[in-house]
C-alpha cells in the first residue's frame, strides 16, 4: 500500500511498519496497517479523531507496545510533540529544553550552541527565561518545539500540534514549521484532522480511518509554499473529497474505494 | 496586608464591645486578658509549658505526616491499595480524637510516647486523604514526555513526579499543623501533668476567664507565627514558580 518506488527512493527508509496491529480490550484500534516512510519525508496522516492515529505515534514512539507486526526505524532518535505543550510548568524555557537534553545525553558542550541556533529560529530568544505560564499558548508549543529539536532527532512525530491553538496562530505555526524544517531537514510524521494544514504541509498525505490506512496522496507542489496557493486549495479539495469516502467506509469494508456519490461543498478544517 | 490588619482590628473591637456589655468575670476584655499573660510570662511559668506541648505537636505532626503521607500516595497510585484502604482512611477519620487518646493512654501508658502516638493517629487520615487526591491530579502525560526525552526512573520521580506532589504535601503539613494543634491541647488536659491543655483545664477548673483567655491568646499567637512566619515563607520559596493570582 505504501508507495515506496525503488528506483526513486533507493535510501533505506526512516519508518517501516508493517501488519500493525493494536487492541485495547475488545476495540481494534490499529488493524493491518503498513506504512513506509521514507528519509526527510513529511508526511501527514489524515484521519477522524478515533481512528488511532495518536495509538500508531505512540507505537512508532515506544509508548505503547503492538500486539501483532512490526515497526522498523532508519536508527535513529525519535522526536515526539504532542498536542499539547508537555512543559514542566515549574521550570523556564530554557531549564526545559536542559531537561530533555540531559535525559538525552546530548554532551554538555553542546547545549549553549543548540539552544542558541533553535531558540533563534523559533523566534524565542528574548523568551529563554520564561516561565510557561508567562508565556502564550502558542509560544509554548514553540518552546516545546524547541525542545524537540534541540535533541536532534532523526524522527519528528507531531501529533495534531497546532490542534489547540487559534487558526491565526496555528496558520503561524504551520509557515514556520516548513521554515524550520527546510533548514534541519528530519523525517517529520504530523498527525492532524485538518485536511488543509495536511496538504500545505506534506509530501505526501495518508488518509487513515478505522485503524487502517486507506487512500494516499502525493502533494506535488514545489517549495517553498505560499500558505493561500491555490494549488494547496485545489489539493485539499481531492484530499477533502477523499477523506469523506474513506471514513464514511465501514471498518468491516476492503480497503478498495467506492465511488464518491456527492460533491463535497465545504471543506471542513480547511481555511476560507 | 492592610485588609488582614483591618480584620484583625476589627475582631479585638468586637471582643472589646462584648466584654463591656458583659460582668467582667465572665468575659475580660482584650487587654485584661494580654496584661494577664504579660504577667504570666514575667513570672517564668508560660515557656515551658509552651515548650513541652511544641514538643508534642512537631513529635505528633511528625508521625502524622510518616503514617499518613505514604499511605495517601499508595492510595492514589494503585488502584487495589485505595480499595483495601480507604474505608480505613474513613474510620480513622471518624473515631474521636478522645478515644485515639484513652486507647493509648491505656495500651502504652500515660506518658509523653502515648502521647505523641494518639496525636499521630488523629491527624494521619486527613493527612492521607490530602495526598490521596493530590497524587490523583499528577498529570501523567509529562512522564510520558520525559520518557520521550530518555530521562531515567530515578530523576523522573525526582524532577517530574515530586514537583507535582509538593503541593499537597505542603497543604497536608499545614492542614496537619491546624489538627495536631488542637488534639495536643486536648489530650494534655486528661492525661499530663503539663502543657499548655493542662494550664487551660487548670484555670477553668478555678473558673478564672482571664487565665483562660490569656493562654488561649498565646496559643493562637504561636500558632499564626509558625504558620504566616514559617510554614508560609516556605512554600513561596517553593513554589515561586507558581503564576500569581486573584488581588
Ligand atoms: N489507553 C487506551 N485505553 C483504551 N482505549 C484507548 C486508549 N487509547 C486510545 N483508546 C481508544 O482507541 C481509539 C483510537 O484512539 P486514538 O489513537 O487516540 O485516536 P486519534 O488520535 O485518531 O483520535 C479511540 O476509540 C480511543 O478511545
Ligand atoms: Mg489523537
Amino acid at each position: 500500500m505504501a508507495a515506496q518506488g525503488g528506483t526513486v527512493k533507493a535510501d533505506a527508509p526512516a519508518i517501516a511498519i508493517a501488519g500493525l496491529e493494536k487492541h485495547f480490550g475488545t476495540l481494534k484500534v490499529l488493524a493491518d496497517l503498513d506504512l513506509v516512510v521514507a528519509d526527510k519525508e513529511l508526511v501527514c496522516i489524515l484521519g477522524p479523531s478515533g481512528s488511532g492515529k495518536s495509538t500508531l505515534l505512540n507505537i512508532i514512539a515506544g509508548l505503547e507496545t503492538a500486539d501483532a507486526g512490526n515497526v522498523t526505524l532508519g536508527g535513529k532518535r525519535v522526536g515526539y510533540l504532542f498536542q499539547e505543550p508537555r512543559l514542566l510548568p515549574w521550570l523556564t524555557a530554557e531549564r526545559n529544553v536542559d531537561f530533555a537534553l540531559q535525559g538525552c545525553a546530548v554532551p554538555a558542550a553542546r547545549w549553549g550552541e543548540l539552544k542558541d541556533h533553535y531558540f533563534a529560529l523559533a523566534g524565542l530568544s528574548e523568551f529563554r527565561n520564561y516561565y510557561p505560564h508567562q508565556l502564550s499558548g502558542g509560544m509554548r508549543q514553540r518552546v516545546a518545539l524547541v525542545r524537540s529539536l534541540c535533541v536532534e532527532p532523526g524522527i519528528l512525530l507531531m501529533d495534531e500540534p497546532f490542534g489547540g491553538l487559534d487558526e491565526l496562530t496555528a496558520r503561524r505555526l504551520r509557515v514556520d514549521l516548513l521554515r524550520i524544517w527546510r533548514e534541519s531537514r528530519k523525517t517529520i510524521v504530523f498527525v492532524t484532522h485538518n485536511a488543509y494544514e495536511a496538504c500545505y504541509l506534506a509530501d505526501r498525505v495518508v488518509v487513515m480511518a478505522h485503524g487502517r490506512i486507506r487512500d494516499e496522496i502525493a502533494v506535488n507542489i514545489p517549495r517553498p509554499r505560499d500558505y493561500d496557493d491555490p494549488a494547496v486549495f485545489d489539493v485539499n479539495r481531492d484530499v477533502v473529497r477523499r477523506f469523506l469516502a474513506a471514513a464514511e467506509l465501514q471498518p468491516e469494508h476492503a480497503s478498495a474505494l467506492p465511488p464518491v456519490p456527492n460533491p463535497v461543498s465545504h471543506s471542513p478544517g480547511g481555511l476560507p | 496586608m492592610g485588609l488582614r490588619l483591618a480584620s484583625i482590628a476589627g475582631a479585638i473591637m468586637l471582643w472589646w464591645l462584648l466584654s463591656l456589655a458583659m460582668p467582667a468575670n465572665l468575659l475580660p476584655g482584650p487587654v485584661v486578658a494580654t496584661v494577664t499573660l504579660y504577667k504570666d510570662l514575667a513570672q517564668g511559668d508560660v515557656l515551658p509549658h509552651l515548650a513541652i506541648t511544641l514538643l508534642r505537636v512537631t513529635g505528633g505532626l511528625a508521625l502524622a505526616m510518616l503514617i499518613g503521607v505514604p499511605i495517601g500516595i499508595l492510595m492514589g497510585i494503585n488502584q487495589r491499595a485505595e480499595k483495601v484502604l480507604d474505608i480505613w482512611v474513613m474510620v480513622g477519620l471518624t473515631v474521636p480524637s478522645l478515644c485515639y487518646a484513652i486507647i493509648c493512654f491505656m495500651l502504652i501508658g500515660l506518658n509523653e510516647a502515648a502521647t505523641v502516638v494518639a496525636i499521630g493517629l488523629t491527624a494521619a487520615p486527613s493527612i492521607a486523604i490530602n495526598l490521596w487526591e493530590g497524587v490523583k491530579t499528577i498529570d501523567f502525560k509529562l512522564v510520558q514526555m520525559a520518557h520521550i526525552f530518555e530521562v531515567g526512573r530515578a530523576r523522573i520521580l525526582l524532577r517530574v513526579l515530586l514537583p507535582q506532589v509538593m503541593p499537597y504535601v505542603m497543604a497536608s503539613l499545614r492542614m496537619g499543623l491546624g489538627i495536631v494543634w488542637k488534639i495536643a491541647v486536648l489530650i494534655e488536659l486528661i492525661g499530663r501533668p503539663n502543657g499548655v491543655g493542662f494550664k487551660l483545664f487548670y484555670w477553668y477548673q478555678l473558673a478564672d476567664m482571664a487565665q483562660v483567655l490569656a493562654w488561649t491568646l498565646l496559643f493562637t499567637i504561636v500558632m499564626l507565627v509558625i504558620e504566616l512566619g514559617i510554614l508560609s515563607q516556605i512554600e513561596k520559596r517553593l513554589f515561586a514558580w507558581r503564576p500569581r493570582v486573584g488581588l
